[in-house]
């Protein structure tokens, strides 16, 4: 239970990849697969709820369990009850391309999971965390100082272009 | 080499293009003029006689538009449908209003004719968007300031332009948001949006997409789109795509 937990809290997608990733324990690959098809027709919230879904309930009491302790496809770690180590799950088809997903588990905790490849329609590969990320202002105002050629900025008018950067910039080189 | 500058009025702003004069007849930007005077003549809805007014006031039936027309139409309801909504070519009282599309069609348009009249390194700056090829006079990428929005006298950050990065495009939500309608009843959480991409209009549509749109709009842009994005919201929060941050220049 504990894993599915921990699960639940990430975003749906990913999180059926995951399930998706302990399927190679053959036992486990009906439930996964049941997960999956819930979560892409209803609510992510829904999908990691092991007692909404059908498919699940039956085995949600032992199977996660087992599937913590079992050897994972491409593990390296023991197969301990207390794993620790880094796992690489297989690629998996999505709706948005091949996925690949890596888990973090120490001792017998998933305690990170990472988008290892995403690659969309067009061939582009991009990653997860590809998304913009807020950062520091320091970080940005640091770059100030480079020369600049040209200034960017929301659309001016005419009026506006008097009072901008880019008609500094103009006059002092015209 | 020999640079140029040129600043002109087109299109409800103005227009600045550093080039070099490679060919003799370098110094003669008419074409270039021409092209922005067409695209001003043909959509602009300050003009009552353009043929976008006349459609607008009934005068004319879209299906009797110029083929012309017709085309840049049907490829900004393309843009709507890809960006699921958030850029719009109708104002919200059901005007065709392609206002989004049509200065960055120019300054493509602008672009193939600096390239015919032999200029090969030149950065065109249309009202704060910005289209460039080649390297600068300093034999370096083209370095683009982005102007500060709480405070237009200063700058948030500088992105260099190179490889198949050519084209800079900025939206507002504080200066002349005319041609960005928010989705429904939600606020606009950026106030400035800087799209990077291979193409101006790629560009200039998605930064008006993630202003109208918001976040939603930021990562459904990031997800679909091979761009590099910066945004500052109400509260100076500033966000940026891995991608993005390639383009500020490191502290010499």
């Amino acid at each position: 239970m504990r894993i599915r937990a921990v699960l639940g809290s990430v975003l749906g997608s990913v999180t059926v990849l995951v399930i998706g990733w302990q399927a190679g324990a053959a036992a486990a690959h009906t439930a996964a697969a049941g997960a999956a098809t819930e979560s892409s027709a209803t609510s992510p919230s829904a999908a990691t709820d092991p007692t909404s879904s059908p498919a699940d309930t039956p085995t949600s009491t032992s199977k996660p369990t087992s599937s913590a302790t079992a050897a994972p496809p491409a593990g390296s770690a023991s197969s301990s009850a207390g794993a620790t180590g880094t796992y690489v799950g297989s690629t998996i088809e999505t709706p948005f391309g091949p996925m690949q997903v890596e888990i973090v588990v120490s001792k017998g905790k998933i305690t990170d999971v990472k988008a290892l490849k995403l690659t969309d329609q067009g061939g582009r590969s991009v990653e997860i965390s590809n998304y913009a990320a807020p950062i520091l202002r320091s970080e940005v105002l640091a770059a100030q100082s480079a020369n600049v050629s040209t200034v960017g900025g929301a659309t001016y008018t005419s009026e506006g272009y008097l009072n901008s950067l880019q008609s500094a910039l103009d006059k002092a080189h015209l | 080499m020999s640079w140029q500058r040129r600043v002109f009025s087109t299109m409800g702003t103005v227009a600045s293009i550093t080039f070099d004069s490679m060919s003799p007849n370098g110094a003669d930007l008419r074409a270039v003029r021409a092209a922005f005077d067409h695209f001003d003549a043909t959509y602009s809805l300050y003009k009552p006689d353009s043929e976008l007014s006349l459609i607008a006031s009934h005068v004319l039936e879209l299906g009797d538009a110029s083929v012309e027309v017709r085309h840049t139409y049907a490829e900004a309801l393309e843009w709507r449908a890809a960006t699921q909504g958030e850029f719009s070519p109708h104002r919200p009282d059901g005007v065709i209003d392609l206002s989004g599309i049509v200065k960055a069609l120019a300054m493509n348009a602008a672009g193939t004719e600096l390239a015919n009249m032999g200029a090969t390194n030149w950065c065109l700056n249309v009202g704060g968007d910005i289209l460039v090829s080649g390297l600068d006079d300093k034999v370096e990428p083209w370095a683009v300031g982005i102007t500060d929005p709480f405070d237009r006298g200063e700058l948030l950050t500088t992105a260099t332009l190179s490889g198949s990065r050519r084209a800079c495009a900025t939206s507002g939500s504080a200066e002349r948001g005319d041609h960005i309608w928010t989705i429904g009843a939600a606020p606009t959480q950026f106030v400035q949006a800087t799209v990077v991409a291979d193409d101006i209009v790629t560009a200039d549509v998605l930064a008006t997409a993630i202003i109208a749109g918001g976040p939603t709009a930021l990562d459904h842009s990031c997800a679909n789109w091979s761009i590099d994005v910066l945004t500052i919201d109400k509260e100076g929060e500033i966000r940026m795509t891995p991608g993005f941050a390639m383009h500020v220049p490191s502290e010499p």
